[in-house]
């Protein structure tokens, strides 16, 4: 955290003009204090509803959520052991970890072969499959879950991870093809024909030439899946009852129950809230790239 | 490369779409032709859902109150994730951490950050921000039962977790302005936000017409954040037109399945509108090519 307390360096040092450097030299300091100063305002802003929750979890229960609320306090972890004991947390974990893994692979592994063909043939088809990869994008999830929970049904596989995880693979899918597109188009085609004159397949020079060159861009798709997966709620809800229920569906079922209960959301919340966090530090490169390739040239 | 190749490439993916989000989508247009129920055959109504739908009010205020939330959001966002992408990209060392602590609200699961953010607000949970409110002013804000103070907490929560999103694609764009324009601009003499307003912001337009344009299909989408922040929505008046859906075709055995696939029918419309330009985009290079 240290760090932001001391604003770094400006990155190219404009030439001072001789006559007089020392106004403008402490101008400039006092911008980039200022700009400090209001980027920690905002990250602690941004921040404050996560360390808020935190507090509320290891309040002692009977002050957790008192009006006004209590400042000091004896930390416990009581909610946690709350949470493991007397609910099923660790089976909605794994049941959210389960579907965001399967779903996430399988979404690449149809991805992948389809946005490569998708960026290496121009023309009318490939314009129409974009087109329609784009509506169903920006579709209302209810418009094909609500059809899906009545295909579940009628299947019998309502409430599995396997249903959760399929609907998941669809409903990404689009987003996918779109994103992998846009990594794919930035390899030069010689590169296709200079594997094919050597005697590849399309199939082996897709795996053998263009795979292993678009690591990074397929990591980060895979990171958008994941987080994707990890984060729905909504086709999750209508999918599920208890046996394949996700955290953020537990954590939404919780609410407005006894004040215990309360408490153990907040703790899922906070449990889920680390992974994730320590999650967006790690692959926080893949995940501007993504969002940056996503746009500019999408 | 060949047909054969290009089906075999595109098939896979094709046919798992087809089944999980086309034909999905065929049966959602069916039923809001239809009187019906899950699991059972439907009877044959013709527009009736769609006469229907047009006419209820609780779907007008759900219209209301999601346009005016994405009103409301996107332009707080595009202004907001102008001016934080700004100052983030003069940062140099503290970069990483800076955008690594602003993308924690953007990973989490919206309906668990909303939790979150309820907690701050309301009295029931011993909320600091109303604390604050009521340490200044004197009076009790109710958050989840006073239309507008709800409609305020679901609009900051909406920030909140979109504001990453449109910082990260701005500075992205940012960081493709090059350099000698806004030089120039200099010299001639602009300063502050001139160069900002007359040099910076045209030449990223496209960025911020993709940022805006995404933003308002995903707030037109809203639904996540009200099951946990207006567990009232539907009596005050903070009815999304997602929720609306859910409430009409989902809750209690969805007795008005039709008419929650006749609104779905006519949010894809609407969606396929504000797409249009980028649909056009697309053709247009496929006819160049």
């Amino acid at each position: 955290m240290s760090t932001l307390d001391t604003p770094a360096p400006a990155r190219a040092a404009v030439p001072e003009t001789a006559a007089d450097p020392r106004p403008r030299r402490s101008r400039r300091r006092g911008r980039t204090l200022l700009v400090g100063g209001i980027l920690l305002l905002v990250c602690w802003a941004m921040l404050s509803p996560v360390l808020w929750t935190a507090m509320a979890v290891t309040k002692p229960t009977d002050v957790a959520f008192l009006d006004p609320p209590v400042f000091t306090y004896t930390p416990t972890l009581q909610a946690f052991v709350d949470l493991w004991q007397t609910t099923q947390f660790y089976k909605y974990l794994l049941n959210t970890v389960l579907v965001a893994v399967v779903s996430t692979v399988v979404a690449l592994v149809l991805g992948i072969p389809a946005a490569y063909a998708l960026s290496r043939t121009p023309g009318w088809v490939s314009a129409a499959l974009l087109i329609a990869a784009l509506v169903f994008r920006a579709l209302p999830r209810f418009a094909v879950v609500l059809p899906m929970y009545d295909i579940s049904r009628a299947l019998g596989i309502y409430d599995t991870t396997f249903a959760v995880g399929a609907a998941l693979v669809a409903i990404n899918q689009p987003f996918s093809i779109w994103l992998l597109r846009n990594f794919f188009a930035e390899i030069p085609k010689e590169l296709d024909e200079a594997a094919m004159l050597d005697g590849c397949s399309r199939w082996q020079t897709l795996r053998r030439v263009m795979v292993p060159m678009m690591g990074p861009g397929i990591l980060t798709a895979g990171i958008f899946m994941f987080l994707f997966a990890f984060q729905e709620y909504l086709t999750a809800n209508i999918l599920t009852d208890v046996v394949a229920r996700t955290v953020p569906v537990f954590i939404a079922t919780q609410l407005g129950q006894t004040l215990p209960m309360l408490q153990q959301a907040g703790a899922a919340a906070i449990l889920l809230t680390l992974p994730v966090v320590a999650f967006a530090f790690i692959a926080q490169r893949y995940l501007v790239a993504g969002l940056g390739a996503g746009s500019v040239k999408g | 490369m060949r047909r054969r190749e290009y089906l075999g490439l595109v098939s896979p993916s094709l046919v798992v779409m087809l089944g999980l989000l086309v034909f999905p989508l065929y049966k959602t247009v069916e039923w809001s032709l239809q009187r019906v129920n899950y699991g059972e055959p439907g009877t044959f109504l013709g527009l009736g859902n769609y006469a229907e739908a047009l006419s209820d009010p609780r779907l007008g205020a759900a219209v209301l109150f999601t346009v005016g939330l994405t009103a409301a959001v996107v332009a707080v966002l595009l202004v907001g994730g102008y001016v934080l992408a700004v100052l983030v990209d003069s940062l140099g060392r503290a970069k990483p951490w800076v955008l690594g602590i602003l993308l924690v609200s953007y990973v989490i699961p919206n309906v668990v950050g909303a939790t979150m953010f309820s907690w701050m607000f309301d009295s029931n949970f011993g909320g600091i921000v109303n604390h604050i409110v009521s340490l200044f002013t004197g009076t009790e804000v109710l958050w989840f039962t006073d239309p507008w103070p709800n409609r305020l907490m679901v609009a900051l929560d909406t920030v909140w977790f979109m504001l990453p999103f449109a910082m990260l694609v701005i500075l992205a764009g940012l960081q493709g302005v090059p350099s000698e324009i806004v030089e120039a601009a200099r010299i001639d003499g602009a300063t502050g936000w001139r160069v900002h307003w007359h040099v910076i912001v045209p030449s990223i337009r496209g960025v911020l017409g993709f940022v805006a344009i995404i933003s308002i299909m995903d707030v037109l989408r809203t639904y996540d954040q009200l099951v946990a922040l207006s567990p009232q929505a539907p009596q005050i008046g903070n009815e999304s037109i997602m929720l609306y859906i859910f409430n009409v075709a989902f809750q209690d055995g969805g007795q008005q399945l039709g008419l929650g696939s006749a609104v779905n029918v006519l949010l894809i419309l609407l969606i396929v509108v504000l797409l249009s330009p980028f649909i056009r985009g697309i053709a247009k290079e496929a006819r160049q090519s």
